[in-house]
């Protein structure tokens, strides 16, 4: 009973000053709003900068000979790739499994040469694992019918001026260890949002690139995709006590990224703390401001026998209503928003280059997972009600004999 | 039967670090169903004495009791519990609280007693009808004269059922119209229901209607006065 009259007196007071409350209030909104959005924006940001990483060209896990990453050479390929290729396929977290033929060459127009990574691929296997065929930009997929074809990216194309049907030689090892080239035809050309992907990356047909490696069935690569990329890690360490292959997991492929991802929650949280200092010198502010024009109030309800603690609760409590009213609003406002936008994207095509030098597309989607609007809920909760504590201990501090004779 | 007593209080404040003896030894003892007016110039202790009895000012030296309790040997948040059930307030500016009704206002004391809200509600319509508005249950203060206001201040400090009421100024904002008005109600609930008023007033309105007459002068009791009815002085009454 005692508790409820404070409940309610609290909630009335909030409303004493509508037009100060309001502004507090939407204060509030806009702050979880803005807070909330701009973070689903961010984490938008990076996630597509992970996931179009992963899925053009790093993949969640990678299976290579123990020695191939030291030094990329074709003479280590992967043993019996095809009964690891079904036996990976088997797992339960597996989503899609592709071998690859992979080699570093020096690709030769008629204009100029460039250092390009080769990978051999089987386009029905591969195109479940990498996305790039989405984003064929000229031309054609790797061709079945065409002799040696070639997938190139348009910054490539650009560099050694080439389009669809020019010719390209590529100059590499084979796995003997002999110097050996192979002319290819440009059937397509794909703009992925990672400039520097399409620089220097090719795509031909594994078979093609195997004969000209020297050896049936080559394959240094096997890239997997998992049923959640942030499983990776736990994926590779149960992989890896099977076999005494090289397993990499997307992170250990590319640090950067998994940096990246492991920053993107402390940054996005850094961020909103800092919306929600603002919003506390905000409540503060109008708390000191409710409690000093309430002095007379305050002391006359000391005076008749109402304790500290009530006083202490009743201006926690109207502080916290002032939340209560603000950040579910701002809440969903923000998550109506970032529904709405994640469906049609921001488009900044008008920084396009910029963008995808850094390996961002120019479309952004923000996206946010549920819990991270519950954390955010609770910050701003936790944020104003320290802003609280303040004013409250104001209060607190009146002297009822001064307070009531205050004017 | 005395209900307070005040032995040798004193009463030292220190403003800008010169000491100020507000009160300098007052003695007084107030009995059950007294209609008691302190009076004295403006800086004789008035207010200070009120204070001191309502548990609001902590006396330099001396002590207060109520019902043999030692009021001041209470520790704070016992102290504060011994005011919210053994005293009512009027305060000169009403001091009710403005975003609740009238109802509410006096129900709120109950309330904060822990009283179930059936009788809050009973008892607070009991005490608007006491005062004679019983048809402004719903309204607000801003929605209510001053003398209405000041009658639910009286109503609200009675719904405890309080020992004794304490009223600081209580006409001093009001019209002549209301203070009539007010003092009368006053009266009644002392004669009808005993209640135990003491008030600390410059106001000769109130002088003249209560049955007995403290006037302070520098801190100090300077004559204690008591009449059988009003303007009629007893003839043993003590000057100090």
């Amino acid at each position: 009973m005692k508790f409820w009259s404070i409940l309610k007196l609290s909630w009335k007071n909030v409303w004493r000053n509508p037009t100060r409350s309001g502004v507090v209030i939407l204060a509030v909104v806009l702050g979880t709003w803005a807070g909330i959005f701009s973070t689903g924006l961010m984490n938008g940001l990076s996630m597509q900068y992970i996931t179009n990483q992963l899925e053009t060209s790093v993949s969640h896990l990678q299976i290579h000979h123990p020695k191939y990453s030291e030094e990329y050479l074709p003479k280590y390929y992967l043993p019996n790739p095809d009964s690891l290729v079904k036996e990976l396929t088997s797992y339960d977290f597996t989503q899609s499994v592709t071998a690859r033929s992979v080699i570093q060459g020096l690709a030769t127009s008629a204009t100029n040469t460039f250092g390009v990574t080769v990978k051999g691929i089987d386009t029905e296997t591969d195109s479940t694992v990498s996305n790039v065929h989405t984003y064929l930009a000229e031309g054609e997929y790797l061709s079945q019918s065409a002799r040696n074809p070639v997938l190139i990216g348009d910054d490539l194309a650009k560099r050694l001026k080439l389009e669809v049907r020019s010719r390209l030689v590529i100059n590499f090892q084979d796995v003997e260890g002999n110097i050996t080239a192979g002319a290819f035809r440009v059937t397509g050309i794909f703009d992925t949002p990672n400039s520097a992907f399409d620089e220097s990356t090719v795509f031909v047909n594994r078979e093609d690139l195997n004969r000209l490696l020297g050896r049936k069935n080559t394959v240094h690569e096997i890239a997997i995709m998992v049923d959640n990329f942030k499983n990776a890690d736990q994926y590779r360490d149960s992989l890896a006590h099977a076999t005494n292959l090289e397993i990499r997991s997307w992170g250990d492929v590319s640090p950067s990224l998994r940096y990246t991802d492991s920053n993107v929650d402390f940054m996005l949280y850094i961020f909103m703390t800092i919306i929600a200092i603002a919003l506390v010198f905000g409540i503060i502010n109008t708390m000191l401001m409710a409690v000093l024009e309430r002095t007379q109030e305050l002391g006359m309800l000391m005076a008749i026998g109402v304790n500290r603690i009530r006083t202490f609760s009743m201006v926690m409590l109207e502080t916290f209503f002032l939340t209560m009213v603000g950040v579910p609003v701002g809440m969903l406002l923000s998550w109506l928003t970032i529904l709405w936008v994640g469906e049609v994207g921001i488009d900044l095509s008008a920084f396009a280059q910029g963008l995808e030098e850094y390996g961002m597309s120019t479309m952004i989607y923000p996206e946010l997972p549920e819990g991270y609007f519950i954390n955010i809920g609770l910050l701003m909760v936790v944020a104003t009600l320290l802003a609280a504590i303040y004013p409250a201990i104001k209060a607190l501090r009146l002297n009822p004999v001064q307070a009531i004779r205050k004017v | 039967m005395s209900i307070i007593k005040v032995r040798d209080i004193k009463k030292v404040y220190n403003k800008d670090q010169v000491p100020v003896h507000a009160l300098n030894g007052v003695d007084l003892d107030i009995n059950e169903g007294e209609f008691t007016a302190i009076v004295g110039p403006s800086g004789s202790g008035k207010t200070t004495l009120l204070n001191v009895i309502g548990g609001l000012d902590e006396p330099t030296e001396g002590k207060v009791y109520i019902h043999d309790t030692d009021m001041f040997s209470l520790k704070e948040r016992e102290l504060i519990d011994f005011r919210l059930h053994h005293i009512g307030f009027v305060f000169q500016a009403y001091n009710l609280i403005p975003v609740l009704t009238a109802k509410e206002n006096i129900a709120f004391i109950l309330q904060m007693q822990g009283r179930p809200q059936k009788e809050c509600n009973q008892r607070s319509m009991e005490l608007l009808k006491m005062v004679g508005l019983e048809d402004k249950i719903d309204k607000r203060p801003s929605e209510l004269s001053g003398g209405q206001q000041q009658r639910v201040a009286v109503a609200r400090a009675l719904s405890s059922k309080p020992d004794f009421v304490l009223a600081d100024e209580p006409t001093a904002n009001l019209d002549s119209a209301s203070t009539a008005n007010l003092l009368d109600m006053m009266l009644r609930l002392n004669e009808e229901e005993n209640i135990t008023f003491i008030f600390s007033t410059h106001d000769q309105r109130v002088v003249d209607r209560a049955r007995r007459i403290v006037t302070l002068v520098d801190g100090r009791v300077d004559s204690d006065e008591e009449r059988i009815s009003n303007n009629e002085q007893v003839p043993n009454s003590r000057k100090n």
